[in-house]
C-alpha cells in the first residue's frame, strides 16, 4: 500500500520526490507507532502554524492605507477630499466630524488609498489626530496660503504636534504640506511657507521646552524635533516633509477645474 | 420669508442648500457649528448671529444637520414644524443614499429637493396663515420634534393601529385604505380569543403574559404571510409618506388608553394590547436598562416573523429578548437614556462639576447621542459613558493657542512690555500665583516688573515685596549681566490701581523690562463699583492677558464668578469688541484630590483655555493642565 502511494507521488511532481525519502522514513516510523515522534511532529507543526498566524497578524497592522488630511479650520480640507474623490466642486461647512471614503490612485497598479478628512476645529482636532494616527500612512498637512500670515502661529503650533505625534510611531508616515488656495492672488508660494514654518517651529521648539510640565508626570517628555543646537530645518526629521501648491477651488470658481494634479501623483507615488 | 435652509452630513459636506436671498449661508451657519454645535450648548435649538436667527436639527443616526436661518426681526411660527417635515421628507427621499454612511454616497448622490421643499415651506406658510392667532404648537408636537427617525418609522405590526385611528380623525377619505388593514390587524386578534387588555393585565402573572404575546406572534405569523405581501405593497408608499399625523412619540403610556378602547369601540371585540403597552404594565418601572430591552420588543416582533415562533417561549423567550438586545444594533432613544443620564449628572455634581453645567452637560450628550445606533456590544451605560469622556476631553481643549512664552518673544522683537492682569475673587491666590509664575519667566530669561495694583488690602504691597526679594535673591543681577530681573513697581495703598498700572507699564517701557504682571485686589462678584474699577483698569491699560485667577474648591459658585466678571468686563468696555477674560489660573488644585470639577465649570463657561494649576507652596508648583488626566479623574467611580 505504501509503495502505490510513493510511487504515486513520485510521478506527481520532482519536488514531491526530493522528499521522497524522508516521508518514506516518517511513515515507517509512524507505522511503528513511536509516540514520541508523533507528538514532536505535532509540536513542530503548531509553531509553524503559531508563527504563520503571527506573521498573518503582523502583517494586517503595518498594513497602513488611511492618508489623513489635517490642518485649520477653513484651510479646505473637505473641498480637497471631495475633489480628489468625484472632481466635483462642492460647498461645505465646518465640519463636526471625520469623513472618510476609498481613493483609487490612477497609476498603473491601481491601489487603493482610504482618504479620511478629519475635523481641524481647535477643540476637535486632537482628538481625532490621536484616534486616527496609528493608521496613518500618509499625513497632508493642508495649509490656507492666502491666511498664512495671520494664522502662521497656529499653523506653526498644530504641525509641531503632528509631527511630534507622528515622529512617535513606529513606520513613520510620509510627510506633505499642501498650500492649498493658490488660486487666490495674495497667496503666499511653498517655499515662503516652508521659510516660515522653519523659522515659527524654531521658537516652538524653545517655547515648548521651557513650559510648565503637565499636571500627570507620567506622560514621556517631548521629543526633540530636528537637530539640537542648530536652527530648524525640515530636512533635518526622519520623516521626509515635502512641500506642494495646490488649488482645491480652482481658477474660475464653482465650475473650475481643480489645480491638484500635484497632490494626485503624489498620492499615486506613495500608495 | 426665509433666508435659507441648508441640509449638510455632520462631515461637513453640503447635501443641499435652498437660498432665498442671494447672500451666502455660510458664514451664519459656520459660526453656529463652532459656536453652538462644537461647544457642547445643547438645550434651546435655536441660535441668533447678527441679524439672523438660526434653528437647526440634528439627525445623529445619519449624522446630518438641517439648519434654517430667517431674519431675527421676524418670529415664523412654522419653522419647527417645518424642519421636521423636511428631515422625515428628506430621510423618505434619500434614506438609500444616507443609509451607507459613507461619504462616497453622500457625494455621489444627486439630492435634487427643490421642488419638494418649496411644496413643503408653501403648505407651511399656509397653514400658519389660517390658523392665525391660535398656531400654539401641542405638546406631542414637541416632543415629537425630538424623537429620531428610527423610531417614527415603525414596524408594520403596529403601523395599522395607528392608521386606524387617524383615520377615524381624518374622515372618510382614507378608510378604504387603512380600513383593509385594520381589519386584517383585528382578526389575528378575534381569532385568538384572548382578551388580554391592560385591566386584565395587570391581574396576570408576568410570564403568563408573555407567554400569551408569543402565541398572538405565531398565530399572526401565520396570518401575516398571506396578507402582508398584498396589504405591504399597497401601503408602503403611503405610510411613508404620511407620517406627520402620529402622535405616540410619547412613549406609549399617553396614547395607551386610546390604543385599547379605539378598536373595541370600532369592531366590537377587545384589541390586544400592543407588545409595549404589556411590557410597560409589567411593572418594569422606568429603569433605562429594563425600557431598553422592552423598546427592542417591536423589533422583536419583526424577527419572531422571520425566525422559528418555537424559539419564543416562556423565559426562553426572556432570553431572546435579551440576546436581541445584545447583538442587534438600536437607536437610542431618550428614554433609555435617562436613568444613566442622572446618575451621570449625579456623579458629575460629586465630583464638583457646579450643579446647571452638569446639567447642561448631560442634556447636550443625549442630544448627540440621541438616535445613534449603537454598536454590538455596547450599553448604553458604556455609550453614554464614553459619550460624556469624550466630551469633556472636548471641552477642555483649549480654543485658542496658549503660548505666553511666544506672545512674550513677539512683544519684545517690538519692544513693548508683555502685559499681563491678575484678577480673581478674595483669597484665591491671585498674589501667591503671580510669583509663581514670574519664577517660571525668570527661569526662562524674561525680565519682570511687578505692579502692585491692590491698594485696598493691607499688606498687600508688603506681599509683593517679599516675593520680589525673595526672587531677585534667586536671580541675582549678577548672573544676569547686572540687569535687575525681578523689580517691584510700587505707589503705596488707596491710589487708584488703573494709574497705577499705566505708570508701570510705561516705567516698563523705558527700563526695557519684557514682561508686566499686574497684581490687582481681589473683589467680589456682586461689588459693582470695585467691578467697575476692575473694567476700567482693563480699558485704560489693554494688557496682553487678562488671567482670572480661581480656586479649584469652587463649586457652583464658579458661574456666578465667571459669568459676572466676564458681564463687567463686557458692559464697561467702549470698544466694539470688548476685552474679556482671556484664559484661566486654577488655584489649589493640591487641596481637591479627585473633585476636579471646577476645571470643567470654569472652561464650559467661558470656553477659556486653563493656562496655569497651581500645585502647592513653593516657586515650581507651577503645572500646565492635561486635559485627559483631568478626565480620568473625573469619570472615576
Amino acid at each position: 500500500m505504501a509503495s502505490v502511494d510513493s510511487r504515486r507521488m513520485a510521478n506527481g511532481g520532482s519536488v514531491a520526490g526530493a522528499f521522497q525519502p524522508h516521508l518514506d522514513s516518517l511513515r515507517q516510523e509512524l507505522q511503528q507507532g513511536d509516540p514520541t515522534l508523533l507528538s514532536a511532529v505535532v509540536a513542530v507543526l503548531a509553531v509553524l502554524l503559531t508563527l504563520v498566524f503571527w506573521k498573518f497578524i503582523r502583517s494586517r497592522r503595518s498594513s497602513q492605507r488611511a492618508v489623513l488630511l489635517v490642518g485649520l479650520c477653513d484651510s479646505g480640507k473637505t473641498l480637497l477630499f471631495v475633489r480628489l474623490l468625484t472632481g466635483l466642486y462642492r460647498d461645505t461647512q465646518t465640519s463636526i466630524t471625520d469623513s472618510s471614503a476609498v481613493y483609487r490612485v490612477n497609476n498603473t497598479r491601481a491601489t487603493s488609498l482610504t482618504l479620511i478628512d478629519l475635523p481641524g476645529h481647535e477643540s476637535l482636532r486632537l482628538q481625532f489626530l490621536e484616534r486616527f494616527k496609528a493608521s496613518a500612512r500618509a499625513v497632508v498637512f493642508v495649509v490656507d496660503s492666502a491666511a498664512f500670515q495671520r494664522e502662521a502661529k497656529d499653523v506653526a503650533e498644530f504641525l509641531y504636534q503632528v509631527l511630534i505625534d507622528s515622529m512617535s510611531l513606529k513606520n513613520t508616515p510620509s510627510f506633505l504640506i499642501a498650500c492649498n488656495k493658490q488660486d487666490i492672488t495674495m497667496a503666499k508660494s511653498a517655499k515662503l511657507i516652508q521659510q516660515q514654518l522653519e523659522k515659527e517651529l524654531n521658537t516652538l521648539r524653545v517655547t515648548r521646552s521651557a513650559a510648565p510640565s503637565t499636571l500627570d508626570s507620567s506622560s514621556p517628555a517631548p521629543t526633540q524635533l530636528g537637530k539640537k543646537g542648530k536652527e530648524f530645518e525640515f530636512s533635518h526629521l526622519p520623516l521626509k516633509v515635502e512641500f506642494l501648491e495646490c488649488s482645491a477651488k480652482g481658477g474660475r470658481g464653482d465650475a473650475g477645474s481643480a489645480d491638484i494634479q500635484d497632490l494626485e501623483k503624489w498620492l499615486a507615488k506613495i500608495a | 420669508m426665509l433666508d435659507f435652509f441648508t441640509i449638510f452630513s455632520k462631515g461637513g459636506l453640503v447635501l443641499w442648500c435652498f437660498q432665498g436671498v442671494s447672500d451666502s449661508c455660510t458664514g451664519p451657519v459656520n459660526a453656529l457649528i463652532r459656536s453652538v454645535l462644537l461647544q457642547e450648548r445643547g438645550g434651546n435649538n435655536s441660535f441668533t448671529h447678527e441679524a439672523l436667527t438660526l434653528k437647526y436639527k440634528l439627525d445623529n443616526q445619519f449624522e446630518l444637520v438641517f439648519v434654517v436661518g430667517f431674519q431675527k426681526i421676524l418670529t415664523l411660527t412654522y419653522v419647527d414644524k417645518l424642519i421636521d417635515d423636511v428631515h422625515r421628507l428628506f430621510w423618505d427621499k434619500y434614506c438609500t443614499e444616507i443609509r451607507q454612511q459613507s461619504a462616497l454616497s453622500l457625494l455621489n448622490g444627486t439630492f435634487d429637493f427643490q421642488n419638494d421643499f418649496l411644496r413643503l415651506l408653501r403648505e407651511a406658510e399656509e397653514s400658519s396663515k389660517v390658523r392665525a392667532p391660535t398656531t400654539m404648537k401641542k405638546f406631542e408636537d414637541s416632543e415629537k420634534a425630538k424623537k429620531p427617525v428610527r423610531s417614527m418609522i415603525e414596524t408594520r405590526g403596529e403601523k395599522p393601529k395607528e392608521k386606524a385611528k387617524n383615520s377615524k380623525k381624518k374622515g372618510a377619505k382614507k378608510e378604504s385604505s387603512d380600513g383593509l388593514l385594520a381589519t386584517s390587524k383585528a382578526v389575528p386578534a378575534e381569532k385568538s380569543g384572548l382578551p388580554v387588555g391592560p385591566e386584565n393585565g395587570v391581574e396576570l402573572s408576568k410570564e403568563e403574559l408573555i407567554r400569551r404575546k408569543r402565541e398572538e406572534f405565531i398565530q399572526k405569523h401565520g396570518r401575516g404571510l398571506e396578507k402582508s405581501s398584498k396589504s405591504m405593497k399597497s401601503d408602503t408608499p403611503k405610510e411613508k409618506g404620511k407620517k406627520a399625523p402620529r402622535v405616540w412619540a410619547l412613549g406609549g403610556c399617553a396614547n395607551k388608553e386610546v390604543l385599547d378602547y379605539s378598536l373595541p369601540t370600532t369592531n366590537g371585540a377587545p384589541e390586544v394590547a400592543p407588545p409595549e403597552d404589556i411590557s410597560l404594565i409589567r411593572g418594569t418601572g422606568p429603569g433605562g436598562q429594563l425600557q431598553d430591552l422592552d423598546c427592542s420588543s417591536s423589533d422583536d416582533e419583526v424577527a419572531a416573523q422571520n425566525t422559528k415562533p418555537s424559539a419564543t417561549k416562556g423565559t426562553l423567550g426572556g432570553m431572546f429578548g435579551m440576546l436581541k438586545g445584545l447583538v442587534g444594533s438600536k437607536s437610542l432613544s431618550r428614554e433609555d437614556m435617562e436613568s444613566v443620564l442622572d446618575k451621570m449628572r449625579d456623579h458629575l455634581i460629586a465630583k464638583n462639576v457646579a450643579a446647571d453645567i452638569a446639567v447642561q452637560l448631560c442634556e447636550s450628550v443625549a442630544n448627540k447621542l440621541e438616535g445613534k445606533v449603537m454598536g454590538t456590544f455596547s450599553t448604553v451605560t458604556s455609550t453614554v459613558k464614553q459619550a460624556l469622556q469624550e466630551f469633556l476631553v472636548q471641552i477642555l481643549q483649549p480654543q485658542r493657542r496658549v503660548d505666553m512664552l511666544r506672545d512674550i518673544m513677539d512683544a519684545q522683537r517690538h519692544q513693548r512690555p508683555y502685559v499681563v492682569t491678575f484678577c480673581g475673587v478674595n483669597g484665591v491666590g491671585k498674589s501667591t500665583n503671580l510669583a509663581k509664575i514670574s519664577f517660571w519667566l525668570l527661569e526662562n530669561g524674561f525680565s519682570v516688573l511687578i505692579a502692585a495694583c491692590d491698594t485696598f488690602r493691607a499688606g498687600a504691597v508688603e506681599q509683593l515685596r517679599t516675593h520680589t526679594r525673595r526672587l531677585s535673591a534667586l536671580h541675582p543681577p549678577e548672573n544676569h549681566g547686572g540687569r535687575t530681573m525681578v523689580q517691584l513697581f510700587e505707589k503705596g495703598y488707596g491710589k487708584d490701581a488703573a494709574g497705577i498700572a499705566m505708570e508701570a507699564i510705561a516705567f516698563a517701557r523705558n527700563q526695557g523690562f519684557d514682561v508686566v504682571l499686574v497684581d490687582t485686589a481681589g473683589r467680589m462678584q456682586d461689588n459693582a463699583p470695585l467691578m467697575t474699577a476692575l473694567a476700567k483698569l482693563i480699558t485704560v491699560n489693554t494688557p496682553d492677558l487678562v488671567l482670572f485667577v480661581g480656586e479649584a474648591l469652587v463649586g457652583n459658585e464658579a458661574v456666578d464668578q465667571l459669568v459676572k466678571f466676564n458681564r463687567a468686563l463686557a458692559d464697561h468696555s467702549m470698544a466694539q469688541t470688548p476685552r474679556l477674560i482671556d484664559g484661566i489660573v486654577l488655584t489649589k488644585f493640591d487641596t481637591i484630590d479627585d473633585k476636579v470639577g471646577a476645571a470643567i465649570s470654569m472652561t464650559y463657561i467661558t470656553s477659556k483655555p486653563i493656562v496655569f494649576v497651581g500645585t502647592g507652596q513653593t516657586y515650581c508648583d507651577l503645572r500646565s493642565l492635561n486635559a485627559k488626566a483631568v478626565v480620568a479623574a473625573l469619570m472615576k467611580a
